[in-house]
C-alpha cells in the first residue's frame, strides 16, 4: 500500500545503488561528494598558483583569507591557536565542503547531483569523524586519567548525564545538518509539482532561502566542531 | 480483508503521528525563534552599536533552534513514508 496520497511521484530516499563486497553504495551521493570535494581542492590549488605576499591579493586569496581568518578567530577566542593548531585547517575544510555540498543541489542538473548532505550517510560520516577526533585528541592531550575524570567533573553524580551528552553530540550534529538540507530538497520537489506558470516565484524564493540555510548550517557545524575541541582541550589549563 | 483493515489502521496511525510530530516541532521552533528575536531587539534597543555581533549570535541561535524542528521533520518523513 503506497503512502503517496497527495504528492504523487516524489520518492523519498531513493538512490541509484551499487553493491560491492556486500555493502550498498548510493552512487549519486558519491558523485556529488566527489564533485564538491573537487571544487574545494580546485579552489585550493588555484590559490596556491596565485598567492602573493607582496602586491595586491587577488579575489581567490581574499576569499580564502576571509574564511581562514573567521575560523582562526573562533579558535583563538575559545582556546588559543597554539593548543590545537590542526583545528583551523579542519574547520576551514569542513566549512567549505559542507557549504558546497549544501549548495550543489540548487544547480538544476535533473536528479544527477543531489546534495550529499541530504543523504544521512554523509552527515553521519562527518559527525563521526569530528567526534572521534575530539575524543582521541582529548586523550592524547590530557592523558587517559584526566580524560575519564572529565566525566565526573562538576559533581560525580552527574556521570550519567555527561555520558548521555557525549553520546548525543554526534547524533545531533549529524541530524541537524541532514534534516535542514533534506527538508530543503523535499520542498524543492513539492514546489516542482506546481504548474509551470506559477512555480518560478516560490522556486526562486525557496532556493534563496535554502542557500541562506546552507550557509548557516555550515557555520554552525564548524563552530560546534571548534567548541567541542575547546571544551575537551582547554579546561585542563585553568588560570 | 482483515489485512487491508490493518494496513489502513497503520496508515492512519502513521499519518496522525506525523502530524503531531510536525505540530509540536513547529510550536517549539516558533517559540524558540521568538524568544531569541525578542532578546535581540531588547539588546539592540539598549546598545545600537552592538547590532552586528548580536545579529550573528541571533543567527547561530536560530540555526540551533531550527535544528530541533528539522530533526522532527526527518522523523515525520520516516513515519509517513517509510514505515508502511
Amino acid at each position: 500500500m503506497s503512502a503517496a496520497v497527495l504528492a504523487e511521484g516524489i520518492e523519498i530516499g531513493v538512490h541509484p545503488t551499487a553493491t560491492l563486497f556486500g555493502l550498498t553504495f548510493n552512487l549519486d551521493t558519491i558523485l556529488s561528494t566527489v564533485v564538491a570535494g573537487a571544487i574545494v581542492i580546485g579552489l585550493g590549488l588555484l590559490l596556491r598558483s596565485r598567492v602573493t605576499s607582496q602586491g595586491v591579493p587577488g579575489k581567490v586569496q581574499l576569499f580564502w583569507e576571509t574564511i581562514v581568518k573567521f575560523v582562526e578567530d573562533q579558535v583563538d577566542g575559545l582556546m588559543g591557536v597554539k593548543v590545537a593548531p590542526y583545528t583551523v585547517p579542519l574547520g576551514v575544510a569542513l566549512f567549505l565542503f559542507i557549504l558546497l555540498s549544501n549548495w550543489i543541489e540548487l544547480v538544476p542538473t535533473g536528479h544527477h547531483l543531489p546534495a550529499p548532505t541530504a543523504d544521512a550517510n554523509t552527515t553521519y560520516a562527518l559527525a563521526l569523524l569530528v567526534i572521534v577526533w575530539v575524543h582521541v585528541a582529548s586523550i592524547r592531550h590530557n592523558g587517559i586519567g584526566r580524560y575519564l575524570g572529565h566525566y565526573f567533573k562538576p559533581v560525580p553524580a552527574l556521570f550519567p548525564l555527561n555520558v548521555i551528552e557525549e553520546l548525543v553530540k554526534p547524533v545531533s550534529l549529524s541530524l541537524r545538518l541532514f534534516g535542514n538540507i533534506f527538508a530543503g530538497a523535499i520542498m524543492i520537489e513539492i514546489i516542482g509539482l506546481l504548474p509551470r506558470y506559477a512555480l518560478w516565484l516560490p522556486n526562486a524564493g525557496w532556493k534563496l532561502f535554502d542557500m541562506f540555510v546552507g550557509v548557516i548550517q555550515a557555520v554552525i557545524f564548524t563552530l560546534l566542531t571548534i567548541t567541542y575541541f575547546s571544551l575537551q582541550l582547554s579546561s585542563s589549563d585553568e588560570h | 480483508m482483515a489485512n487491508d483493515l490493518n494496513q489502513s489502521i497503520e496508515m492512519a496511525g502513521a499519518l496522525i503521528g506525523g502530524g503531531l510530530i510536525l505540530g509540536g516541532g513547529a510550536i517549539g521552533a516558533a517559540i524558540g525563534d521568538g524568544i531569541a528575536g525578542s532578546q535581540l531587539i531588547a539588546g539592540v534597543a539598549r546598545q545600537p552599536e552592538a547590532q552586528g555581533r548580536l545579529f550573528t549570535l541571533f543567527l547561530i541561535t536560530v540555526g540551533l533552534v531550527e535544528a530541533a524542528y528539522f530533526i522532527n521533520l526527518a522523523f515525520m518523513i520516516l513515519f509517513v513514508y517509510v514505515i508502511k
